[in-house]
């Protein structure tokens, strides 16, 4: 059973990206509201895939992935923000996230990038 | 303010429109107002600071902000509750964050933006900045009628008077 953990302050979005996960036949997902409980999160619940937010409050979604790799957690990370200049997107990566969707996105694209980075990540479905 | 600096926001709108929301939205002639008081039911506000310094604010009818929560989440909720305040926050801080991209020039993000405010009702006004011209444009969607206004001013960088 795969297990997925959404991070979004914003509770629509956070319905939004669990529909997206049904859709790719994840049904297991917790939620967070910001960057902080993100990381409690992971420190007390193993995961296969992060989907995570940039601006939230009390923590930052990208601090949230250093954090968390700083911890030595492995699994996939998508940043799935409004930050879209190409410099938010070289610093997500170099923080540790695995892939990166802006929003507005297309349902279709937000499954089909988890369906990639769990299959690059040798994850079955 | 010139009448182009709204051309981003309202791309982000078509965007926002085509891909989330799966459906299609068009937009009126663009107007200028002195007030942000509400002129619709329901009003999203964001700042933006950086080197501009303004307000991008989307107003929507009940109906459109029902139709738009229904559409995102596959419901038929009637009722006005913070689940429809937590989804028009989240649509303008999209769009303002589209938009952000789109006017941010280079690599480095120079525009930054505030936590969106929902504001219910239209029984008040809000003047921001002092002396502030808002460009306002109009749109018909499948999902209803609502409105865009934006404000902002360019600031001098450093050292320039």
């Amino acid at each position: 059973m795969i297990r997925a953990l959404v991070v979004d302050d914003s509770i629509v979005m956070r319905k939004v990206l669990i529909g997206a996960l049904n859709r790719a036949q994840i049904t297991e997902v917790d939620q967070a509201s910001d960057g902080l409980e993100a990381v409690q999160a992971v420190q007390q619940k193993s995961y296969d895939l992060i989907l995570m937010d940039w601006n939230m409050p009390n923590m930052l979604g990208i601090d949230a992935v250093k954090a968390i790799r700083a911890g030595g957690y492995a699994m996939p990370i998508i940043m799935v923000t409004t930050e879209a200049e190409k410099s938010r997107v070289i610093e997500a990566l170099k923080a540790g996230a695995t892939n990166y969707v802006i929003k507005p996105f297309e349902p279709a694209t937000i499954v089909s990038k988890i369906q990639d980075v769990l299959a690059k990540a040798g994850v079955v479905i | 303010m010139r009448v182009e600096y709204i051309n981003p926001f309202i791309e982000s709108v078509y965007d926002l429109f085509s891909t989330m929301l799966g459906a299609k939205a068009e937009r009126g002639e663009i107007g200028v107002t002195h007030t942000a008081a509400n002129p619709r039911d329901i009003m999203a506000l964001i700042g933006l600071s950086g080197p501009v310094r303004g307000m991008v604010a989307l107003a929507f009818p009940v109906n459109t902000a029902l139709n738009i929560v229904n559409r995102l989440l596959g419901t038929e909720s009637r009722i006005i509750d913070d689940t429809v305040s937590d989804a028009i926050a989240e649509i303008v801080n999209i769009v303002a964050g589209s938009a952000k991209a789109r006017m941010n020039s280079g690599e480095e993000s120079v525009i930054d933006l505030s936590l969106p405010t929902i504001v219910r009702g239209n029984s008040f006004s809000i003047d921001y900045p002092s002396k502030s011209t808002w460009l306002e444009v109009s749109f018909q969607s499948d999902l209803g009628s609502f409105t865009l206004r934006v404000t902002f001013q360019q600031l001098e960088p450093k050292g320039k008077r």
